[in-house]
C-alpha cells in the first residue's frame, strides 16, 4: 500500500450533507400535516413539530457518525471485528424475532410485522444494523476467500456464505416481514460477488436461486401477492382498490407537481391522503412540492453520489476495501432505485426508505456511518489500482476470451 | 493488470446500471410530471376538494289575519331513521321501530330484509326532534339519523290549493309553493375547499370557495285566515246540501285586487299530499281551469255598451226569445211569455236574456239589428284590452290565459261567436279574470289586477315583490254607478225576502253554462256560476265575490245553489269585515 492519503470526494461529502438537509426541510413542511392527521384519525396528541424535531435529533447523530467514521475510526479497525460485528447483527435481529414471538413489548411492531426495538422514547431497527455488518462481513470473507484462492468452492466458499446470507434473508425478510431490506441485502450480497468475481455459472445459478426463493416468498405471503397485484393493477390502468391506494396516491402526488411543484408547505397529499408520507413515500411529496425539476435535482444528486461511490471503489487499492465500498454502493443505489420505482409505479411497493431523506433515525444512522468510512476511503485513492498483494489465483474462473477481447480493445 | 481490467469491466458495467436504472426513473417521472399533469390535477382536484351544498332554508307562508301576518306554512326538522340491512339485525331495528318510531314508518321491514345487496333503507321518516333524541340514547348499533327539513302545514286543508305543497325533493308543487319557488327556495350556499384526508378544510389552494346561502323570503298571502276558513265552511256545508261535487270560491278586495278567500273543495292536506289519490285534487279551479263563466258575463257587454254611450238601462228592444244569428237560432233561457215583445235593458238583464245582450252588442256598432264588424271590434276591446279576459292577469300563481275570438278571426259564424260571447260561451276565461273585470265593473270603473301575495316579510315589514300594479281606469264613474244599481235591481227579490240585509248594496250576476265534454256541448251537465259584490249602501263596494259550483253529469244553475252560497257568503262577508250598513 503505497497509496498517499489525500482529500476526501467532496462530491460524496457535499452530496450527503445537501441530502440530509433537503430530508430536514421536507419533513419541516409536512411533518406538521402529519401529526395533525395522526391526532385526528388515531387520537394521537403529537406536537405539530415533533417529525421535524425527532428527525433534526436523528439528522445531528448521523452527522456526528458520519463525521467521527470519515475522521477517527479508521477502517483497518471496522474489518478486524467484521465476524463479531457480524454475529452480533445475527443475533440482535433473532432475539427481536424472539421477543416479537414471545410478546415482549420490547418489540415494538406496526401492521403486524415486528421490526424495531423499542426502548421507550428510542425505537431501533436490527435490520439497518444488519446491512451495515453485512457489508463489512461480505468485504471481509469475500477478499479472504480470494486470498485463498477458495473462491467457487463449495466448502469452504459457498456453503458459509450460504448459511449467512440465508440466515440474513430470513431474519429480515421471514421474521420480520421486511422485503424491501431483504432486497437491499441481496444487491449488497450480488454487487459484492460481481465485484470479487465468482465463476459466472455459478453466479447465475445463485442468483436463479434467490430469485427462485424470493418469488416463492412473494407468491406464499398473500399482503405480498396483494402489492404485486395492486402494482399490475395500477401499471394497466385499472380500477383504483383499497391495496392500489398508496401507489394510486404516490403517483397522484408525484404527477400533481408538474415541472415546478407546488411549492413547499402545499402539499395536500401530505394531509393524509398518501400513506408514509414523511418516510416511504417522501420521494412523492418531493414530486408534488418540487416538480420534476426538483425531483430531476435530486436525482442528478443521488447519481452523482453512486457514481463517486462506484469510482472510490474501483480506485481503492485492497480489495477488502473495495469490496466495502461496492457494497454501500449497491446498498445505496438498491434503496433509491427500489424506493422511486414503487412511488413511479415500476415496481410493487415494498417498504423501503428513501436514503438519507426518509424520516427515520437508524437508516440514517447507519448509511450515514458507513458513508462516512466511504469518504474515510476516498482519501486513500490512487488512479491505478496496486493489486500486486492480489493473489493470481483468483484468475481462475474468468474465462480467457473474456478478458483477451478486452485487452484486444485496449 | 490483467486482474484490474477485468475488474474495471465489472465497475463499468455498475456504473451502467446507474445510468441505466436512473436514465428509466426519469424517463417515468418526466411522462408522469408532465405528459400526464393534467391527468393527476384533475384526479387530485376530485380527491382534494370538498364540495358541501349550504342549504337555503325555505320562505315560510303567512296570511293576513285582522291586519297582521299569521304563519300558515312552517319548517320542522325531522329525522329520518336508516338502517343498512346487512350491518343492523332485523330483530334490533324491529324493537328500535316498536319502542320509539311506530307512528313513522315507512317500509315493509320484511321486504327490505328480503332484498339482497341492499344497505341503505329510510324506515322512518318525519320523526320528531324529541324521538330522535331517544334513539341516539338507546345506542342502537348502525342506526343512523338524518335530518330532514319537513314542510309544515299546521291549518291543514284551509287554502290548500291556493298554497300547494312541496315534494319530497323540496320543490314546490302547485299553488304559491310551486308558483314562487324560487323564492320561497332561495339559493342554496357552497362551499368548495380543498380538504384534508379527515374533511378538514385547509388553507391551502387558490380556488377555495364559500358561497353563503340566500335563505328564501317569508311570503305573506292577502289573503284573509279567518275569513277564508269561514268561506271554507259556508262552502263546505252548502256542498253538502247541493248536488253539485265541486266549488270554487274567490273572494276580493275591489277596490285594490288583494285576493282575500281562494278556495277550492274538496281539498287536501298538503302536509300529507301523498295521500291524495286524483292528482285534480291539487288543482287551484280558480286560476288554472279556464271556462264559460256564461251570463256573469252579461255584466261586461252591458258596462262596455253604457260606457260608449250606446245605450242605458231604459233602453228598449223587441225581445222574440231567440236571436238568428249565422242562419242559427240563439235562444233565451228564460222563455216566458210576458217577456216577449218591446222590453227595456233593466229587464233583460234581470231576467239574463240572452237577446237582451246581443242587443247590446248590435248598439256596439251602432246598429238595432245586425252584428257589424266595428261592433265586434268594440266588444272584443272591451273584453280583451280593458277588461283584459282572455290574458293572464300576472297573479302569483299558476293560472291559464284562456281564450277569446279575436275580432276578425278568420272563422265561420264569427258573428254568433260574438253573439255568444257576450252571455259568456264560446270563450273561455279563470274565474280570477271574470273576477277582476267584475270588480272594474261596481268599483268605479278601474281594473285593478288581481294579486295574492302582499309581499316578503322581513321582520315586521313586508315589502311587496313587485312594484308592477295595473289601475286602468276603463269605465266613468257614471256606468260604473249605472251597473252597481242594475246589479243590485238583479237582487231586488233577495232584499225582499230578507237575504240581503237593508244599508247595505249587494248586487250580483248569475251564470250557467253547458260543460263541454269532448270539445263538444253537452246537455247532461251545467256548470253554475255567480259573481257578486256587497258593501255599505251609498259606497263603493268592500267585497267582491265569485262562486262556481260543479259536479260531473249535474245540473247546477246559477240561480240556485252557487247563488244561494253567494247569499251565505256575502252576509258572512259584511259580519267578518263588520262593515256598517249606510243609510
Amino acid at each position: 500500500m503505497a497509496t498517499r492519503k489525500h482529500k476526501s470526494d467532496l462530491v460524496i461529502l457535499f452530496s450527503t450533507l445537501g441530502l440530509m438537509a433537503l430530508g430536514l426541510i421536507v419533513i419541516y413542511a409536512i411533518g406538521p400535516m402529519r401529526a395533525n392527521v395522526l391526532n385526528n384519525t388515531y387520537g394521537a396528541s403529537y406536537d405539530s413539530n415533533y417529525f421535524f424535531l425527532n428527525q433534526l435529533r436523528s439528522v445531528a447523530l448521523s452527522l456526528i457518525v458520519f463525521f467521527a467514521a470519515f475522521k477517527w475510526i479508521p477502517y483497518k479497525y471496522i474489518k478486524k471485528f467484521a465476524k463479531p460485528i457480524m454475529i452480533a447483527a445475527l443475533i440482535m435481529s433473532a432475539l427481536l424475532w424472539v421477543l416479537a414471538l414471545a410478546g415482549s413489548s420490547l418489540a415494538k411492531c406496526e401492521l403486524g410485522e415486528c421490526r424495531w426495538f423499542n426502548f421507550g422514547p428510542v425505537s431501533f431497527q436490527p435490520a439497518e444494523f444488519l446491512k451495515l455488518a453485512l457489508v463489512v462481513y461480505l468485504a471481509d470473507f469475500l477478499a479472504r476467500k480470494k486470498e485463498e484462492g477458495n473462491i467457487g468452492k463449495w466448502k469452504e466458499f459457498w456453503l458459509p456464505l450460504l448459511v449467512v446470507c440465508g440466515l440474513s434473508l430470513f431474519l429480515v425478510v421471514i421474521a420480520q416481514g421486511d422485503l424491501g431490506t431483504g432486497v437491499a441485502l441481496i444487491a449488497i450480497i450480488f454487487s459484492t460477488l460481481f465485484v470479487v468475481g465468482v465463476p459466472t455459472k455459478q453466479y447465475l445459478i445463485m442468483l436463479a436461486l434467490v430469485l427462485t426463493v424470493a418469488t416463492l416468498a412473494v407468491i406464499t405471503s398473500s399482503h405480498r401477492m396483494e402489492r404485486v397485484d395492486a402494482w399490475l393493477t395500477t401499471l394497466s390502468g385499472g380500477e383504483s382498490t383499497d391495496s392500489t391506494y398508496h401507489i394510486d396516491n404516490a403517483m397522484l402526488a408525484i404527477g400533481v407537481g408538474g415541472f415546478f411543484g407546488v411549492g413547499i408547505g402545499n402539499s395536500v397529499q401530505a394531509t393524509g391522503y398518501l400513506p408514509e408520507s414523511i418516510n416511504d413515500s417522501v420521494f412523492a411529496i418531493m414530486g408534488e412540492t418540487f416538480g420534476f425539476v426538483g425531483l430531476f435535482l435530486v436525482i442528478l444528486v443521488f447519481g452523482a453520489l453512486l457514481v463517486r461511490i462506484l469510482k472510490t471503489a474501483e480506485r481503492t487499492p485492497e480489495l477488502q476495501e473495495r469490496l466495502f465500498v461496492g457494497g454501500v454502493f449497491a446498498w445505496t443505489l438498491a434503496q433509491v432505485v427500489v424506493n422511486i420505482m414503487a412511488m413511479t409505479s415500476l415496481v410493487p411497493v415494498t417498504g423501503i426508505t428513501l436514503p438519507l431523506l426518509s424520516y427515520g433515525g437508524t437508516s440514517m444512522i447507519f448509511l450515514a456511518f458507513a458513508m462516512g468510512l466511504v469518504l474515510q476511503l476516498s482519501c486513500y485513492t490512487s488512479r491505478e489500482v496496486d493489486i500486486e498483494n492480489e493473489n493470481t489465483s483468483s484468475r481462475r474462473g474468468v474465462r480467457r476470451t473474456h478478458y483477451s477481447s478486452r485487452r484486444r480493445r485496449s | 493488470m490483467l486482474q484490474n481490467k477485468i475488474e474495471n469491466h465489472r465497475f463499468k458495467i455498475l456504473r451502467g446500471v446507474i445510468f441505466a436504472t436512473l436514465a428509466i426513473i426519469l424517463v417515468r417521472l418526466f411522462f408522469i410530471q408532465i405528459i400526464e399533469h393534467g391527468d393527476w390535477v384533475s384526479k387530485a382536484e376530485k380527491q382534494h376538494t370538498l364540495l358541501e351544498t349550504i342549504t337555503a332554508k325555505r320562505g315560510e307562508i303567512y296570511m293576513m289575519d285582522h291586519g297582521e301576518p299569521v304563519a300558515v306554512v312552517l319548517n320542522q326538522t325531522t329525522y329520518q331513521v336508516i338502517i343498512d340491512p346487512t350491518v343492523t339485525k332485523k330483530e334490533d331495528v324491529e324493537k328500535v321501530i316498536n319502542t320509539f318510531v311506530k307512528d313513522y314508518v315507512v317500509v315493509d321491514l320484511d321486504e327490505v330484509y328480503k332484498k339482497e345487496g341492499l344497505r341503505y333503507s329510510i324506515v322512518a321518516r318525519n320523526v320528531p326532534h324529541s324521538v330522535a333524541e331517544e334513539i341516539v340514547k338507546a345506542e342502537v348499533p348502525a342506526i343512523w339519523l338524518k335530518k330532514t327539513n319537513q314542510r309544515v302545514y299546521p291549518e291543514s286543508e284551509l287554502a290548500a290549493n291556493a298554497l300547494g305543497f312541496v315534494n319530497a325533493d323540496g320543490i314546490g308543487q302547485y299553488g304559491i309553493e310551486g308558483a314562487l319557488n324560487d323564492i320561497l327556495s332561495g339559493k342554496d350556499g357552497l362551499l368548495k375547499t380543498t380538504a384534508d384526508i379527515n374533511k378538514v378544510a385547509l388553507s391551502i389552494g387558490n380556488d377555495n370557495i364559500k358561497i353563503p346561502a340566500e335563505d328564501g323570503k317569508n311570503i305573506v298571502l292577502s289573503i284573509d285566515r279567518g275569513f277564508e276558513r269561514g268561506i271554507e265552511e259556508i262552502t263546505s256545508a252548502a256542498l253538502a246540501e247541493s248536488a253539485a261535487t265541486n266549488a270554487a270560491v274567490l273572494a276580493m278586495n275591489p277596490n285594490t285586487g288583494e285576493i282575500l278567500a281562494m278556495a277550492n273543495l274538496p281539498s287536501y292536506n298538503p302536509g300529507n299530499y301523498g295521500n291524495v289519490k286524483d292528482a285534480s285534487a291539487y288543482i287551484n279551479y280558480t286560476t288554472e281551469v279556464p271556462y264559460e263563466p256564461a251570463s256573469v258575463c252579461k255584466s261586461f257587454t252591458f258596462s262596455a255598451a253604457i260606457n260608449e254611450g250606446k245605450m242605458t238601462p231604459d233602453t228598449t228592444y223587441t225581445n222574440r226569445g231567440y236571436e238568428i244569428i249565422d242562419n242559427k237560432p240563439i235562444n233565451n233561457a228564460e222563455k216566458r211569455a210576458s217577456l216577449n215583445g218591446t222590453i227595456d235593458m233593466r229587464t233583460a238583464l234581470y231576467w239574463s236574456l240572452n237577446t237582451g245582450s246581443i242587443h247590446a252588442l248590435k248598439l256596439l256598432g251602432d246598429s238595432t239589428n245586425e252584428i257589424t264588424v266595428s261592433a265586434r271590434e268594440k266588444l272584443y276591446d272591451y273584453y280583451y284590452n280593458k277588461f283584459r279576459l282572455g290574458q293572464s292577469t300576472g297573479i302569483e300563481l299558476y293560472e291559464s290565459k284562456g281564450f277569446i275570438w279575436e275580432p276578425n278571426a278568420e272563422t265561420y259564424g264569427l258573428n254568433a261567436a260574438y253573439a255568444n260571447m257576450t252571455f259568456g260561451q264560446n270563450l273561455n276565461l279563470t274565474m280570477v279574470q271574470v273576477a277582476s273585470a267584475f270588480s272594474a265593473v261596481v268599483n268605479g270603473g278601474t281594473y285593478h289586477n288581481p294579486t295574492i301575495v302582499k309581499g316578503a316579510l322581513e321582520g315586521n315589514k313586508i315589502t311587496p315583490l313587485s312594484t308592477e300594479s295595473v289601475a286602468d281606469k276603463i269605465l266613468t264613474d257614471e256606468t260604473s254607478a249605472t251597473m252597481r244599481d242594475l246589479l243590485v235591481n238583479n237582487r231586488k227579490n233577495k232584499v225582499l225576502r230578507g237575504i240581503d240585509r237593508s244599508g247595505y248594496s249587494i248586487g250580483g250576476k248569475t251564470g250557467t253554462a253547458q260543460a263541454i265534454k269532448d270539445g263538444a256541448y253537452t246537455m247532461n251537465e251545467f256548470i253554475g256560476s255567480y259573481a257578486g259584490f256587497v258593501g255599505t249602501a251609498g259606497e263603493l263596494p268592500k267585497i267582491v265575490i265569485m262562486v262556481k259550483m260543479w259536479g260531473e253529469g249535474q245540473h247546477i244553475e246559477g240561480n240556485k245553489d252557487p247563488m244561494s252560497l253567494f247569499d251565505s257568503l256575502s252576509n258572512y262577508a259584511i259580519d267578518y269585515f263588520k262593515i256598517k250598513p249606510g243609510v
